[in-house]
């Protein structure tokens, strides 16, 4: 929204500088997103002066040496140097006086210019921020009295501020508006403009201009005013008129088109001028458009309408799209001699629909979507009337035709000047509320004793219909006592019991620390990914439950169901540009599928590779599977798992892109958790443009999971004692999961040690052989592959030698290669 | 027998000292002194001398036995010393550079929420988290956001289609839309519906925006919020916290200012600037850093507390514009390209 403060002078005096006016602007709740100076900007201490005599400099061929006079006020004649062609004597010019801030913010001072004193700048047009020449001094009328402030001599500039209107205050999209905001912040009053048409609404239309009006949606517009004007002159609009508008960025037409456009500015209603001639029928028709109906609005593009949309139709065609935007016939022209004028009040909900729908906004629809004041809607036509008639001339014709009514306003609040203080927390005294209210138009109608004290009953003008509540009144105050008034106060507040961060919180928090303390660097991707990546990745069916009904972007439509493939795609990029990177790990949120339902889960991701790019002096084993599984285990304990315990089941097939025989997974999500680790697939992830061997490791729960308290730990007795190690070579078919066989030997073990001498403390496996056993025997069923494990019972209380008769047993028919004897 | 004693002596002190490991040494101790050493022999044979020799024979064997001691222990510490010399290797040069990975980094982006959350904490905010989707009701219509606010059109907030079905989220009424939420708000909801106050909660979060992504935009980014309730909250409560906050961040030198606005859920509300002439590539007397305001009574009304007897302040900003503002960076896009030399940066 633009603002002229030239326009924004006619209703409110304005003696502040820009600076101050921009302040005031801001500090009423409007955001200042521009400020434009057009023409000569305020000036102090430019004056007119004229050139007495001109020598050449003596040491610089093109400056010269010349006496001014500035007038006595200014200090009489003045010594200086100038650079221009046109410094003839007798030239009357601006002479900018030392002190003087020119616009770009260079002061003048006074100067040796090549060892000759100069006191003061003769000035181009376009030092003083006019447009134009800079190659010559401005020349003035040789009749400019001596002396005289700049300002004075030349025609004003203009100011243009471009503010942000709030969507809750439509009252303020006109210049009326902002004037009345700025006489409250500056305590003056608003000059509201002469309307001199009063518009009979009585009387007999003139047929032969127009007959009638008649709206079928009364719904969409509860108010339609028309008045018909006859032998108007169209032509351009007054030069005061077009520089208003012109100010503002709105395009001269004509003196018709103008007058509407400029009172829209004025007041904030929108007006719509209809060349009587092409209203077949002479009658206006409010109603829907039918399904399919077309119109050719002013920009010239056709629109396609439907039986949502307003139109105001005559009674064979839609004229206008209603609020919006009239149809490129309809308009007035040149040969214009008889218009109505029209002034409506349409529902804001419906002028947003067809806007959206059709795509199409202009300063009308952007005014009536946000509502415009429908008691004001006759005021605006009648101030429009004045405007045409003084511009275009010809007689108004007929009465004001008026279809709906206004609806009575009479909106009272009443507050306590305690509420507000209340409120507030700080002291304003009733005076100045008082006065901030009145200031904003906001009359005090009663003033009364109550229970809670002194009481004002205060009414709201129609036009502030954000107004409707004690507390909104507060806002009213404040804005205009001014919210950087505010005073400062030490922050307090009472400890609450109940005062944990969230679980979630707590976990992220965790999981960060470990990775981070794991050489990991975090990294954050978008939540949404593209399509084709999940069919690749996860699966058909996940694109169709993670998408978005209106994605704004291709490669951002579905919802990501793991962290690994923004892991990848900032692995890529590292990549590319040739920077290191071996561990990165992200937390954030993942969609997954449960019974037919996506859950949000709270998950962490992390990949591992073996950079062979990046070389250091002394090698490192290489990142492998079970390095992925022991962070695993740590991140999983953080959520209360624990994965020793977990059936870890090997990836079979191509399960979202981890690759068969090197990766696994545990949990499932209606356990609330699962946990996912080991190689990606090799070809995808080469497919996806990354380099390198990568270990990944996932783990997604349910917040619920989180949010469960995990039950107090108990102590458990333990052993003084050092424990007895026994090592065991066992042979079993290399297929068989060592988890399996470790169940199956501390099972035998416990059972057999029951109640003995010793338990069985743990069973761990510390050395792995796969292939033909060096004894020489192959196994029982003749698979090829066979694994010898060494495992170890570790027992207390008691000597275990070969001949105990209980180690047989302890190995639970698993058959014994070696006893390797104590460890 | 003296010769005898001398003679093994002799040769221990030539053969200890040529002992080069603790298993010759064990070897050689128990030739000496072991259960059929010759020392341990010659010991035996004690019991066969006369009794009236036996003094003087046992002060020789003592003698001897002491000498032979010393050789043991002299022979065991050479060869312990020469063990741990063996273990050392050759001296290291420390100047070499380690060749492990490290040190980690969190994302600028968690750095400063936690930093946010830590300062909140001490003035008794604690962390609350909410769901990513959400549904109109808590995103808007519970935020006194009307059904036809723009802020809620397709072409700013991204919905799920008619089909979409969510697990893990409860709606308000089954006709609703699931969305992505647009902001942290949605957290103050569920939180005031859950429990009852006084209330005091820091919700960060990822949000999203159906928007362009470009310096200073992005499809997705973070907020983090503050919502208090309590009785007899003022405008004056507010702007001490935003004072404490930004002090205990930036500086003490920090000032806030706020400036009117307009936002649905708070009355009255306000744009908050911050004095910057100390940030980094600020060159501005007053940056804008977030919104805040009064909990208006019909969110209050909404969620079943009394409007007359509750009141309350929230405070929201954008952590990305927050960091940008802290550090100095001019693209929000450097947050999620994830480039370790810009993530290194911060740690």
């Amino acid at each position: 929204m633009k603002l002229s403060r030239n326009w924004l002078r006619q209703y409110v005096r304005l003696y502040s500088t820009t600076e101050e006016l921009q302040r005031a602007i801001t500090f009423l709740g409007f955001e200042v997103e521009g400020v434009r100076q057009i023409g000569l900007p305020p000036l102090e201490s430019v004056v007119v002066g004229e050139i007495k005599t001109r020598v050449k400099h003596p040491d610089a061929d093109k400056l010269s040496v010349c006496t001014v006079d500035v007038g006595p006020v200014a200090g009489g004649v003045r010594t200086i140097v100038c650079g221009a062609h046109n410094c003839e004597a007798g030239n009357r010019v601006p002479v900018a006086l030392p002190g003087a801030v020119l616009p770009g913010g260079f002061t003048i001072k006074s100067s040796k210019i090549r060892g000759q004193q100069s006191d003061g700048m003769m000035c181009s047009p376009d030092e003083l921020g006019l447009s134009g020449d800079h190659a010559g001094l401005l020349i003035l009328d040789p009749a400019a009295p001596i002396g005289q402030p700049i300002n004075e001599t030349l025609p004003d500039g203009d100011t243009v501020f471009d503010i942000e209107v709030t969507p809750n205050r439509p009252d303020v999209l006109c210049h009326i508006g902002m004037a009345r905001e700025l006489a409250a912040w500056l305590k003056y009053d608003v000059r509201f403009p002469e309307i001199k048409f009063k518009g009979q609404l009585t009387g007999t239309p003139r047929p032969d201009i127009l007959k009638g009006i008649r709206v079928d949606a009364p719904e969409d517009c509860p108010l339609y005013v028309g008045i018909a004007v006859s032998g108007v002159k169209v032509g351009p609009s007054p030069a005061w008129m077009q520089e208003r508008l012109a100010a503002v960025g709105m395009r001269p037409i004509n003196n018709l088109v103008d007058a509407g456009n400029f009172v829209m500015l004025e007041l904030g209603q929108p007006l719509h001028v209809f060349d009587a001639k092409k209203i077949t029928g002479r009658s206006l028709i409010v109603r829907r458009a039918t399904d399919g109906e077309k119109l050719v609005t002013l920009d010239e593009k056709e629109r396609t309408l439907n039986s949502r949309m307003l139109v105001i139709a005559d009674e064979a065609k839609p004229l206008v799209i209603a609020g919006i935007m009239g149809g490129h016939d309809a308009g007035v022209d040149a040969t214009t001699t008889d218009i109505v004028l029209e002034a409506a009040y349409f529902r804001p909900q419906s002028i947003r629909a067809t806007s959206r729908r059709l795509g199409l906004t202009s300063d009308s629809a952007y005014r009536f979507e946000r509502g415009v004041d429908p008691q004001s809607t006759l005021e605006a036509a009648r101030r429009a009337i004045d405007l045409i008639l003084a511009a275009a001339g010809g007689t108004v014709v007929g009465p004001v035709l008026q279809v709906g009514g206004e609806r009575r306003w009479s909106r009272k609040i009443n507050v306590t000047p305690d509420y507000i203080r209340a409120k507030l927390g700080f002291d304003v005294t009733d005076d100045e509320m008082r006065d901030a209210l009145i200031g904003l138009h906001l009359p005090i109608k009663g003033e009364q004793e109550t229970k809670a004290g002194l009481e004002w009953t205060v009414a709201i003008p129609s036009y502030r219909r954000d107004l409707g509540r004690p507390i909104d009144l507060v806002e009213e105050v404040l804005r205009i006592y001014g919210t950087d008034r505010v005073p400062a106060a030490v922050c307090t507040g009472p400890a609450l019991a109940d005062g944990d961060d969230d679980p979630i919180a707590l976990f992220n928090r965790r999981a960060t620390d470990y990775l981070v303390g794991q050489h990991f660097h975090e990294v954050v991707n978008y939540t949404l990914r593209a399509q084709p990546e999940l069919a690749t990745w996860v699966s058909a069916a996940a694109t169709s439950e993670l998408a978005l009904a209106n994605p704004f972007v291709d490669d951002q439509s579905h919802l990501r169901p793991t962290l690994i493939l923004g892991i990848l795609e900032s692995l890529k990029l590292n990549q590319s540009r040739g920077v290191p990177a071996s561990r990165l790990f992200e937390t954030g949120r993942v969609f997954m599928e449960l019974n037919g339902t996506v859950q949000e889960c709270v998950a962490v991701g992390f990949v591992l590779c073996h950079n062979p790019k990046e070389r250091a002096w002394l090698a490192r084993p290489e990142p492998d599977f079970y390095a992925v599984k022991h962070h695993l285990e740590i991140l999983a304990q953080m959520a209360g798992i624990d994965l020793a315990a977990q059936e870890l089941v090997p990836v079979r097939g191509a399960y979202w892109g981890w690759q068969e025989g090197q990766s696994a997974a545990a949990g499932e999500m209606k356990d609330g958790w699962t946990v996912r680790f080991g190689l990606l697939n090799l070809g995808m992830v080469r497919a996806a443009g990354v380099e390198g061997k990568l270990w990944a490791g996932t783990l997604a729960l349910l917040p619920q999971k989180l949010t469960t308290p995990a039950g107090h730990r108990r102590y458990q007795p333990f052993s003084l004692f050092p424990a007895a190690l026994r090592d065991l070579a066992l042979v079993v078919d290399a297929a068989r999961p060592a988890a399996e066989v470790r169940a199956q030997l501390l099972a035998a073990a416990r059972a057999a040690t029951a109640g003995g001498a010793f338990t069985v403390e743990s069973i761990e496996v510390f050395d792995v052989y796969t292939g033909v056993l060096p004894l020489g025997g192959t196994h029982a069923d003749g698979r090829r592959g066979q694994r010898g494990l060494g495992e170890n019972p570790t027992g207390h209380r008691g000597r275990w030698n070969d001949d105990d008769p209980g180690l047989s047993d302890c190995c639970g028919g698993l058959p014994v290669v070696r006893s390797l004897g104590e460890g | 027998m003296q010769a005898t004693l001398s003679a093994l002596l002799a040769k221990a002190t030539v053969e200890f000292p040529r002992l080069k490991s603790r298993a010759d040494f064990e070897a050689a101790k128990a030739r000496y002194v072991g259960p059929h050493g010759e020392f341990t022999v010659l010991m035996k044979q004690m019991g066969t001398v006369a009794k009236e020799q036996r003094p003087a024979l046992g002060r020789l064997i003592n003698e001897a036995k002491a000498q032979l001691q010393v050789q043991l222990d002299t022979a065991l510490a050479r060869i312990g010393e020469a063990e741990i010399a063996a273990q050392l290797g050759p001296a290291i040069d420390p100047t070499l550079p380690s060749p492990d990975t490290g040190p980690g980094t969190a994302h600028p982006l968690t750095l400063v929420r936690e930093e946010m959350c830590r300062i909140l904490r001490k003035a008794g905010f604690t962390v609350v988290e909410g769901p990513e989707v959400e549904t109109e009701y808590y995103c808007f219509d519970a935020l006194n956001t009307p059904a036809e606010h723009p802020a809620r059109d397709a072409q700013d907030t991204f919905y799920f289609p008619g089909k979409a079905r969510f697990g893990n989220l409860t709606k308000k009424t089954p006709e609703e839309k699931y969305l992505l939420r647009t902001h942290t708000s949605s957290v103050q909801i569920r939180t005031m519906l859950k429990g009852e106050p006084p209330i005091r909660i820091v919700s960060p979060g990822r949000v999203y925006r159906r928007d362009t992504s470009d310096a200073t935009h992005s499809a997705n980014f973070h907020q983090i919020e503050c919502l208090y309730v309590d009785k007899n909250v003022t405008v004056r409560d507010l702007k001490a916290l935003l004072d404490y906050i930004f002090a205990a961040l930036l500086g003490k030198d920090t000032m806030t200012r706020f400036r009117p606005h307009y936002f649905g859920y708070t009355e009255p509300s306000f744009e908050v600037d911050l004095s910057a002439q100390h940030l980094p590539k600020v060159n501005k007397d007053w940056i804008e850093i977030g919104g805040c305001g009064m909990v208006d009574p019909a969110v209050f009304a909404g969620v079943g507390y009394d409007p007359d007897v509750w009141s309350g302040y929230a405070f929201g900003m954008g952590l990305e514009r927050l960091a940008m503002l802290m550090y100095g960076i001019d693209d929000i896009r450097y947050f999620y390209q994830n480039d370790l030399r810009f993530l290194k940066q911060f740690a």
